[in-house]
Formats: structure tokens, sequence, C-alpha cells
């Protein structure tokens, strides 16, 4: 789904934020990415949704190199990539339900679809009462899945997380956690940055390890089946 | 293995399928899904407008104020060439004739003249006539008695047709026999239909500016509209919205700024002219005529409108296409 050839990242000014980083990560996959800040987390996850092109090498995305990707064609790629920020970003001005909505009224689908699936959405992170509200008055546990619905919404394949549990109690990071565990479960594939080494042990997925730029281990999935298994 | 079920082939191939097809397909397509998107940002523009009613009222102010302007000045150009018309038609020829010409001539003459094309009346006054009014005018009856013998010569006057040449009768009337003079005193018609010339290329010239200051004006306005909003802009880009689903509703704001403006300017312009209609009524009592104000064309009321409303769209387009590009998220 997700494959990166010697991907390189320079920002102007000469930041090297990513250097030469392989990995590949198949359809229905999870995996986490870890390392401490400024190791390139949010870079690579920003590859992926075209929010940065790669210096050099190749992002290649549910097959298609992302860097050839022209400018009107970006939107359509974003539509099949769901994203959770740390910071949630909401629209603190729209409902909830508003705020969930929007992939699919970008996408033209009609209002009666629009709400039967935004419900199922909220359903699904346990806000379905809260619709009415804006996220403002939500806690930050609650925006988080607020977020998540609306990346999960138009039933993207993949969802990239970029520390969704940054500002989280522990116990509400485990739940947000297991949200993402289900979401995999139906064939989604995963890829959340995080450095809540803890959390991320216990949960034993695939832990992808940055620092510096550069991947230095790839630990496969704690499981019967190690066939995703490469080398770092 | 060597025989691959249908099923599990059709499997392999539709994400490559998926893969190599445009990204287009993901989300509803088809008129009705761009429908509703259009819904969706007509909603939002209008949204926006009530968002900052204050706002939105002063932008919609400015924009009215400058329409009204040129279009009040054609108004009263329309109005001032209405009247001159009028006046045009009222107004005839005075063919003083040679002294001491004996009546059947100047009969002759009058009936002569009568004949031509393009002259409606031929109204002989007697030298005694000509005395009567002029004394009546200046106020001393007795100018009759002291002028025994009036100095005064027969005078012709000729009323044309509206749209006669008036040069080419005048210069005939001189050639005929016992004709002294042909006066017209039509220059100060000549030159008002001058200077009202002149005021409708100021119009022109005024409308220009202004439809340029309305789009500048929106332009701005969509500009502190697209700065207010970039948090917006920005997650819309994120969740996959296209730059012209982005545009899009700024677009409709800049339309509804021009469409409310425009509809300001007229409201205003008839304000005005019923405000007028009192003190022309009145000074048409003093000519013994009724002067009745005319109103915009309604086709000239619905250009102005769609007009406005379409330099408020190009004002948006501008700003917006410069702020989304520097934006770029």
């Amino acid at each position: 789904m997700i494959s990166f050839q010697q991907v390189s990242k320079r920002y102007p000014g000469g930041v090297q934020a990513l250097s030469d980083v392989s990995f590949e990560l198949g359809a229905g996959e999870m995996a986490f990415l870890t390392g401490r800040s400024g190791a390139g987390k949010s870079t690579l996850l920003k590859l992926i949704a075209l929010l940065e092109r790669p210096t050099r090498g190749q992002v290649v995305f549910d097959g298609r190199n992302v860097g050839k990707v022209n400018r009107r064609q970006i939107p359509y790629l974003r539509r099949r990539i769901g994203v959770i920020f740390q910071d949630h970003r909401l629209l603190s001005d729209k409902r909830v339900f508003d705020n969930v909505a929007l992939p699919l009224m970008i996408a033209g689908v009609s209002f009666g679809e629009i709400q039967r699936r935004v419900r199922a959405a909220l359903d699904k992170v346990g806000l379905l009462d809260k619709e009415k509200m804006y996220p403002p008055m939500l806690s930050g546990g609650e925006q988080q899945r607020v977020g998540i619905a609306r990346a999960i919404i138009a039933r993207p394949p993949v969802l990239l997380a970029d520390e969704p549990t940054g500002n989280l109690d522990p116990g509400l990071s485990a739940e947000l956690m297991q949200t993402f565990l289900q979401l995999n479960q139906t064939g989604v594939t995963v890829l959340i940055a995080s450095h809540d080494l803890a959390l991320i042990k216990r949960l034993g997925q695939r832990v992808l390890v940055l620092d510096g730029g550069s991947i230095i281990d790839d630990l496969p999935k704690r499981q019967a089946d190690r066939a995703s298994e490469t080398d770092g | 293995m060597t025989t691959c079920p249908n099923g599990k082939l059709i499997g392999l191939l539709r994400p490559m399928v998926k893969g190599k097809r445009s990204w287009r397909e993901v989300g509803a397509t088809g008129f009705r899904a761009w429908i509703r998107r259009h819904a969706f940002s007509l909603l939002s523009s209008l949204g926006s407008l009530a968002r900052y009613p204050l706002a939105s009222l002063m932008t919609v102010g400015v924009v009215g104020f400058a329409i009204a302007m040129p279009l009040s000045l054609q108004l009263a150009l329309d109005n001032i060439e209405r009247l001159s018309r009028h006046w045009e038609r009222l107004d005839t020829l005075s063919v003083f004739l040679d002294q001491g010409l004996e009546q059947a001539t100047i009969d002759r003459l009058t009936s002569r003249i009568s004949t031509w094309e393009d002259v409606i009346a031929v109204d002989p006054i007697s030298p005694e006539q000509g005395l009567g009014e002029l004394s009546a005018q200046l106020g001393f009856a007795a100018a009759e008695e002291v002028l025994e013998d009036s100095p005064l010569p027969w005078v012709l006057e000729v009323t044309l047709a509206t749209d006669s040449d008036r040069a080419s009768i005048m210069a005939r009337l001189g050639t005929e026999q016992g004709v002294a003079e042909v006066l017209a005193d039509l220059q100060w018609l000549e030159r008002l239909d001058a200077i009202a010339e002149l005021l409708q290329q100021l119009a022109w010239l005024l409308a220009g500016l202004l439809a340029g200051g309305v789009a500048v004006v929106i332009g701005n306005t969509i500009r502190l509209d697209v700065q207010n909003r970039r948090e917006e802009i920005e997650v819309l880009a994120l969740v996959g919205a296209t730059a012209a689903f982005i545009r899009r509703p700024f677009l409709y704001s800049g339309f509804w700024y021009g469409l409310l403006g425009g509809m300001l300017a007229c409201l205003l312009l008839y304000a005005g002219l019923f405000s007028l209609q009192g003190p022309v009524n009145r000074l048409g009592q003093s000519y013994a005529a009724t002067f009745q104000l005319i109103g915009p064309a309604p086709l000239i009321t619905m250009l102005a409108i769609l007009g406005s409303a379409l330099f408020g769209l190009l004002g948006a387009w501008l700003a917006v296409g410069q702020h989304l590009r520097r934006i770029d998220p």
C-alpha cells in the first residue's frame, strides 16, 4: 500500500529531516512509527499525504509514485488517506456533525447518506450524543475522537495518525489505540506516529524506529504471522 | 496450484486497475454530486455573509453608493435629453421679411413655404401683432400709441418637423425673395446638447472607474475573509477538497456582495427620484408645463445589478486566487 524507496527530505534552509528511508507497508497492515521528537516522524507522514514532497527517492502509494502526482490530482489522493493530527485540526466554529461530515460534503454525497454515515462514525468513536456540540466544548480525548471520525468517514483505505495520544491520559490513550486496532481489523492500513513506547510495546504491533531521519529498527508484529517481517 | 479461480484473479487485479485509473472516482460523481457541492458552497457563502452582518452591510453599502453614482448621472442625462427634445419641438425659426412688402407677397410667400417638406406650420405675424406682443411682454402698452408707424417688419414663424435638417432649411429660407434674415435661437440648445454629450462620456468613464472600484472593494473584503478562514481552508485542503471547491464559496460571496450592492444602488436611485419628484413638479408648474421625471429603464436597472454582481465575482476571483496560492497548504 505504502512503499518508501530511498526517500530523503531536506527542508529549505538545510534541515535534513529524512535520509535514505526505505520500508514497505502492505495493504491492511498496521505499524507504529516511533522515535524522539525531531526524528522525522511527522515528515514521513506528510510525505505520504503529499503535505510535503520528497527531495530524493520515491514514495509509492497505492501503486502510484506520489512525487509525480500533479497538483490537480492531490485532492483525490488525500481523499484516500485519513489523517489524524495531534492538534485535532477541527473547525471550532462548526458543530461536531459538520466537522465529521466535511470529507463527504467535499465528495458531494447526498445529505441523507451524510447523516447516516456521520452517525455511524460518531457511534464508532462513542460520541453520538455530542454531534450538536462545538469542538471547544469537548475534552481533548473527545476532540481527538472527532478527528478520528472525520478521518474514517470517507472509508479511506489508509489511516495516518500523528501523535494521536499526544496529550491524553494513559487510560484514554489505551482506549484510542483500541479504536485503531478495530479499524485495522476491518482492513484499513494504519500507520501511527507515537513516542508512547510503553503503550506501543503492549500492543505488539510492527514498529518502525526512526532516529535522525533514518529507520534504525523495524520490529515485526509479535504474533504468529511473521510474514510482514522485513529488514531494517 | 495450476488453476486460478476467477474470483481470486479478479481480486488480485482490482487494486492494480484501480491504481492505474484516476483517483477521481473516489467520492460521488456526476451531476447530482456537482449540484450538492454547489449547494454546499452557496450555503457556506451565505453563512459567512451572515456571520459578520455589519462588515457585509458596509461592503454592500460601498458597492451600492459606487454603482449609484454613475447610474444617477446617467439618469439625470436621460431626463435632460428628454426635456431638450421637448423644447426643440417647440422651437421655431423666425423669418424676418423686408420692410414695405405688400400683403399679397407676404401671403404668397407664406403659402409657398408651408408646402415645403419638413415645414409643419407657417405663422405670419404682422408688425402690429408683433408690437402688441412686445409691449405686453415689456409691460408698456403705451408703445403702440407712441409708435404710430410700426418699425417692426413682418415675421414668419416657421415650425419645423422634429428631425428636419434645420441648417439647410435656414439657408433655403435665406435665398427667398423678400426675406431679410432668418433667426434661430438654437445656440443654447446646441450647447446643452454638447454639455449633455460631455456628461454622457463622463458617466461612462465614471461607470468604468467605479466598476473597477467595486471589484477592488469586494476583492479586498474577500481577501480579509480568506485570511479569517485560513484555518478552515487548510483543513478543507487536508481532507481532500479541490482548489475549485475551496475557491467557490468566496466566489459566491463576491457575487452576493455585487448583487446586493447593485440592488442597493437601484434602491437609492428610486429614493432619489421620489424625493425630487415634488420640486420638479413645482418647477414645471412655474413654466405651466408638466415635467415627469423618468426612472431608469428596466434594462439599465438589470444591467447595473448584473454588472455589479459580475464585477464582484471578478474581484473575488482575483483576490481568492492570489491568496489561495500564497496559503497553499
